[in-house]
């Protein structure tokens, strides 16, 4: 039975240990990267928006 | 559209008045673009997977390609929806400028879509015909250069300028300015369309490059900024900010399910209406030289297949057998077959262009 769900891994399994073979895919860090220039976009649009 | 509804509540309410301003919603409608492409694209991939509307790969291309055999294509028609919808939304649509961006970038994403489509219902990898595909390119780069010529009311909008140089400049004779028009749509067109072979390699390129034109619209169509840079002012070009700025935001919404591994492709619908729309937009804000710099790994690519074909044909005919300067054409197949992973030529390739970009923009203050 489950008792408890996770919510957030502590480390990828690329990280987790030696024996572990699973990559994390280029898309995972792309998709941050574009988290982040949005996030640069709408703290760049504060110069106006005021 | 939303800008007249603005001015019309802002007889009322003077807070409306913010939306006038082309910074407000340039960031505006990057958001936009970004939310359809968030909205419609996973419902979209499902629709092409469906139906089964799956890239076919080039029998000559990498082995390591082969894999990517029935990923969907025709993706391109996400960024051309969030384009669309967001440019009608925020800018100010009685702009000329505005229009003969939108007509040309969907007439080439039709083109691309013809291509596309044909592609995938014949499972022929070749697509449209070289002949037919040219022919409509060149109706629509040559129907755009006659449109701008015959509406350009002052001289600095059919000047060619140099960049770093503030004081060496071409005024265009009518039919200098039709083919140089013409050259740079359907070769920018072309462009991107060849560099589209990797996973993320067109797109963020396209992104990064329309950010810059984005800059060198809002500069050229105000007044001071313009007169303060020496670039020349283009009365109305400053909207065009608000197109490229929607065109990056799709772009981006894009990538999000076009990085390594892709989800989908966006096919000649979306790479030949993204570079014919560089291109164009460059002609309006005059800075034909600079796209043609910043857009440099477009270039190359190019460059790099029209190497390789003449060279290949003229050893065929002087030594019996063809010989090659790359491993493959284009460039960024040269680099794979040299030992680099797919993922590190698309990086390295936008880190060039990034590079390039900066050296672009520097052509504002460095003249």
């Amino acid at each position: 039975m489950k008792t408890k769900r996770t919510i957030f891994c502590v480390g990828g399994d690329s990280h987790a240990s030696q024996g572990s073979h699973v990559m994390a895919t280029p898309n995972q860090y792309i998709r941050f990267w574009i988290i982040t220039m949005m996030l640069v976009l709408v703290g760049l649009s504060t110069l106006k928006l005021r | 559209m939303l800008l007249e509804l603005a001015r019309w509540l802002a007889q009322d309410v003077r807070g409306f008045n913010v939306v006038n301003y082309i910074t407000l919603r340039a960031v505006l409608a990057t958001l936009t673009a970004l939310a359809i492409s968030f909205i419609v694209g996973p419902g979209l991939i499902r629709k092409l997977t469906h139906y089964k509307v799956g890239q076919s790969v080039r029998d000559d291309g990498p082995q390591t390609h082969l894999v990517k055999a029935g990923t969907p294509t025709m993706g391109g028609a996400l960024i051309l929806v969030a384009i669309g919808i967001s440019t009608l939304l925020w800018a100010d649509l009685t702009n000329r400028f505005v229009w003969v961006v939108l007509i040309v970038t969907m007439g080439f994403g039709i083109v691309g879509m013809v291509d596309d489509w044909r592609k995938v219902v014949h499972r022929n990898p070749k697509g449209l015909s070289a002949k037919e595909k040219y022919f409509w390119q060149s109706l629509l780069g040559f129907g755009a250069a006659f449109y701008l010529w015959h509406t350009a009311t002052i001289p600095a909008e059919t000047t060619l300028i140099f960049p770093f140089f503030k004081t060496v400049t071409v005024p265009l004779g009518a039919a200098s300015f039709i083919v140089l028009t013409y050259l740079v749509i359907v070769g920018s067109s072309n462009a991107v369309n060849l560099t589209d072979g990797l996973d993320g390699l067109a797109i963020l390129p396209t992104v990064l490059v329309a950010s810059a034109l984005a800059i060198f619209a809002y500069a050229a169509g105000h007044l001071y900024f313009s007169k303060y840079l020496g670039i020349p002012y283009i009365p109305g070009a400053g909207e065009l900010a608000v197109f490229c700025t929607a065109m990056a935001g799709a772009g981006l919404g894009f990538l999000w399910f076009n990085a390594y591994p892709a989800e989908v492709f966006m096919g000649d619908v979306g790479a030949l209406a993204l570079g014919a729309a560089l291109g164009v937009v460059a002609v309006i804000v005059r800075q034909e030289i600079v796209l043609f710099i910043m857009g440099g790994v477009f270039v190359m690519e190019t460059l790099s297949v029209a190497a390789q074909v003449t060279y290949f044909k003229y050893t065929k005919k002087r030594y019996g057998t063809g010989r090659r300067i790359f491993l493959m054409a284009p460039l960024h197949h040269h680099y794979e077959q040299k030992g680099w992973k797919e993922t590190q030529v698309v990086v390295r390739f936008w880190i060039i262009t990034m590079m390039l970009v900066l050296v672009g923009l520097s052509t504002l203050k460095l003249r």
